[in-house]
């Protein structure tokens, strides 16, 4: 059975191109989220297995996202998509639950190790 | 030996021991039969005798010896009755006066005491009485190596040189190997995770049973992690020598003045910059250079003076257990996140003020056993006492489950004296606050439950401010209470978003920025017959900078960014005229005149060289 992924990233070329690479390897992508708040909620609806979660967004950002779902479900695995310059952002993340981070450009290698690390 | 570097010396370090001989009693008094705390004071009250003899202080090595002799008894076999651990607490605070008193050349025996130790001594003396040496001539003391070091390892952890953010990666590194055991003597600190140009390297000791393929399984899980060292192996420096944690004794006023001449190093290094930017000569390549190098001196010193918080806390397990004894209630008091580290010179600043919150969460936070059964409380108080990481600041919480603050009889108070007006129905935390740190507000025996607390608060307050940092209060009736005191990890030198308004500009600490945004007169509501500004769902309080410093240079701007500062849970939304990027000031804390506006915490140096004021965003939101 493979594993279901929530993607969230208000850009939707970024959501798209996260999807792809997930889709390629045989995830299933069960839901998109374009604000935190969104996040949280698809979260609790979907339960899925992972949440790829970018940092800055609307309505909630991402860190405040990742503190409410690991809130809900402290096993939330939850993997930080950042940009270059965000490492004490990450850091924050990482304290707040986040399992994994990637950074910005993604190469889709990285993003499935850092995937493949969450869910083992 | 009336050398005065030995007589500090023997200061720190007896200072040490019976700080861990009041926590060590405070463990026994928990489990009596435990024998892990007896042998641990015995070690200490030992070297004590051991220095103390070899200073020439004879009445503290006389009592010290006294002292150990009844602890001897008790690893010979005697069982520890509540009065002997009584009478070893009042050895030790005995030990105490007798230990300042004679670094101040006073060397004198403790009245009283004495003869009740040799009373309790000889009452269970083993058969072979213990040698009645002379106190100045202490039995040959055995190689203090003989601690019993912590199980587990030192455990080097590198990141792979390519991989990005190795700093986030470090942080999930070591959240890995927390799930085998406790982390100590992390080097670098945490804070150096969140630097751009964390080098990848770290070290930390582990207190755990798992062996090491188990803790280098773990740390590798996390992913990008090149190499991981143990014990003799792990190398910090690539050049120095094992960091097996060789250390050694610094005066703090040392580091204070290091810590100064770096600052000023901070504000010529940022006027240099200033100065060749843009220049693509040599000398602005050079400047680059020596802003790393300063930066890096910065983290290295400010890591230097990191202290555990636990230096403060542990002396107030004791503390609490006698104001039990004194008040005649039963109270469980708890400490968490005390590896939580600041600076030290800020948390030397943090003991009178915990101390004040404490007592009066002792005193008159908590119910008398009798009152809690009476409305379904356990008989016994519960006070926490709790250090986490915010951002760049440490939060310290004193929390009680007590009676809770009687709002109603705080807001007639604060209308009688005109702190709020006639109309106002609720009393916000915020008002809260200021009446109970009224100067003299303790004074007023009538309202039951809170009398006392203004001295305390007023410390606690007056000192939270002055290190830049803020107080608040929560309460609940019949929950409990809490204060919370927030500090900025580090003094001196901070990183701060520089704003103008008129022709003035102003620093506003990082810490306690939340973002910037534009001022939307589309988004502008009102709060309580405030202005209020609408930003992501929230409606946050204005202030104006030019209003509030009455700016009138130069026009009103038609754009203008807002910064919104977060304070703990409130937010206030700062309008300015511009914003003019950010800078590492070094704080120059100035006696405040009186009349200067609260809002004001202090000076600073600019980049250019010209001076501005640092606005306090406590005294703002």
């Amino acid at each position: 059975m493979s594993h279901t992924v929530l993607v969230c990233d208000d850009a939707i070329f970024m959501r798209t191109m996260i999807s792809d690479i997930l889709n390629q390897a045989g995830f299933e992508i069960v839901g998109e989220a374009e604000s935190g708040l969104q996040a949280v909620q698809k979260y609790r609806e979907l339960k899925p297995d992972l949440v790829t979660m970018d940092i800055v967004m609307p309505d909630m950002g991402g860190i405040e996202a990742v503190r409410e779902i690991c809130k809900q479900d402290p096993d939330a695995k939850i993997l930080m998509c950042s940009a270059m310059g965000q490492q004490a952002l990450v850091v924050e993340a990482i304290q707040a639950g986040a399992k994994d981070f990637v950074v910005k450009p993604f190469q889709p290698s990285r993003v499935l190790e850092a995937v493949q690390r969450v869910l083992g | 030996m009336a050398d005065p570097k030995y007589a500090a010396l023997f200061l720190a370090e007896s200072r040490e021991h019976l700080r861990a001989c009041n926590q060590l009693l405070l463990a026994w008094e928990r489990d009596a039969a435990a024998s892990e705390p007896v042998n641990g004071l015995f070690r200490a009250i030992h070297n004590i005798k051991g220095m103390a003899a070899t200073m020439g202080y004879s009445a503290v090595a006389d009592l010290a010896h006294r002292a150990e002799s009844v602890l001897e008894t008790v690893r010979g076999g005697r069982a520890a009755t509540p009065e002997l651990i009584q009478l070893l607490f009042r050895s030790v605070d005995a030990l105490e006066k007798a230990i300042e008193g004679a670094a101040a050349g006073k060397d004198e025996p403790p009245a009283g005491l004495l003869a009740a130790l040799d009373r309790v001594a000889s009452a269970g003396a083993p058969a072979p009485a213990a040698p009645g040496a002379s106190a100045a001539t202490p039995p040959v003391a055995r190689a203090a190596g003989v601690r019993k070091g912590p199980v587990g390892h030192l455990v080097g952890v590198t990141i792979r040189g390519a991989a990005p953010m190795r700093g986030a990666r470090a942080l999930l590194a070591l959240q890995r190997a927390e799930t085998l055991g406790r982390v100590t003597a992390l080097r670098p600190a945490a804070v150096a995770f969140e630097r751009e140009d964390f080098d990848g390297r770290f070290s930390f000791h582990l207190r755990t049973d798992a062996p090491k393929e188990q803790i280098e399984a773990a740390v590798r899980s996390a992913g990008e992690v090149a190499a991981v060292a143990f014990d003799g192996n792990v190398v910090i420096e690539a050049e120095g020598p094992a960091v097996a944690a060789r250390q050694i004794r610094v005066d703090l006023h040392r580091l204070d003045a290091m810590m100064k001449q770096v600052g000023e190093l901070v504000v010529a290094r940022n006027r240099l910059v200033e100065r060749v930017r843009g220049d693509d000569s040599e000398v602005s390549e050079l400047a680059a250079v020596i802003s790393r190098l300063v930066s890096d001196l910065q983290s290295e010193i400010v890591e230097m003076r990191m202290t555990p918080v636990s230096e403060v806390f542990d002396r107030f397990p004791r503390l609490v257990r006698d104001l039990a004894r004194d008040l005649g209630k039963q109270i469980r008091f708890e400490v968490e996140g005390g590896d939580i580290e600041l600076d030290r010179a800020i948390l030397d600043e943090l003991g009178d003020p915990l101390l004040h919150l404490i007592r009066n969460a002792a005193d008159h936070g908590l119910e008398a056993a009798a009152e809690r059964e009476a409305v379904g409380k356990p008989a016994e108080g519960r006070i926490l006492l709790s250090a986490t990481r915010e951002r760049r600041s440490v939060a310290i919480r004193v929390s009680d489950d007590g009676r809770g603050i009687d709002r109603a009889a705080i807001l007639a108070k604060a209308k009688r004296e005109g702190l709020a007006d006639a109309g106002v129905a609720t009393l916000t935390d915020d008002l809260l606050l200021r009446v109970l740190a009224r100067p003299g507000f303790t004074t007023a025996a009538q309202v039951s439950g809170v009398s006392g607390r203004g001295v305390g608060v007023e410390v606690a307050l007056g000192r939270a401010r002055a290190l830049g940092g803020s107080l608040d209060v929560q309460t609940e009736p019949g929950r409990g209470t809490t204060f919370t005191l927030r500090v900025p990890l580090t003094l001196a030198i901070v990183r701060a978003l520089l704003a103008q308004a008129g022709e003035e500009r102003y620093a506003v600490p990082l810490v306690y920025v939340a973002e910037t945004v534009e001022f939307d007169a589309r988004a502008v509501t009102a709060l309580r017959s405030r202005e209020a500004l609408v930003v992501r769902d929230r409606v946050i309080p204005t202030v104006h900078l030019r209003d509030l410093v009455a700016a009138r240079a130069g026009g009103e701007p038609a754009r203008r960014p807002t910064i919104i500062l977060e304070v703990g849970e409130r937010r206030t939304a700062l309008v300015v005229d511009a914003l003019l990027g950010q800078q590492d000031i070094v704080i120059e804390p100035f006696d405040a005149p009186r009349g200067m506006p609260p809002y004001l915490g202090g000076a600073t140096i600019l980049a250019d060289g010209a001076p501005a004021l640092i606005l306090d965003a406590a005294a703002l939101v």
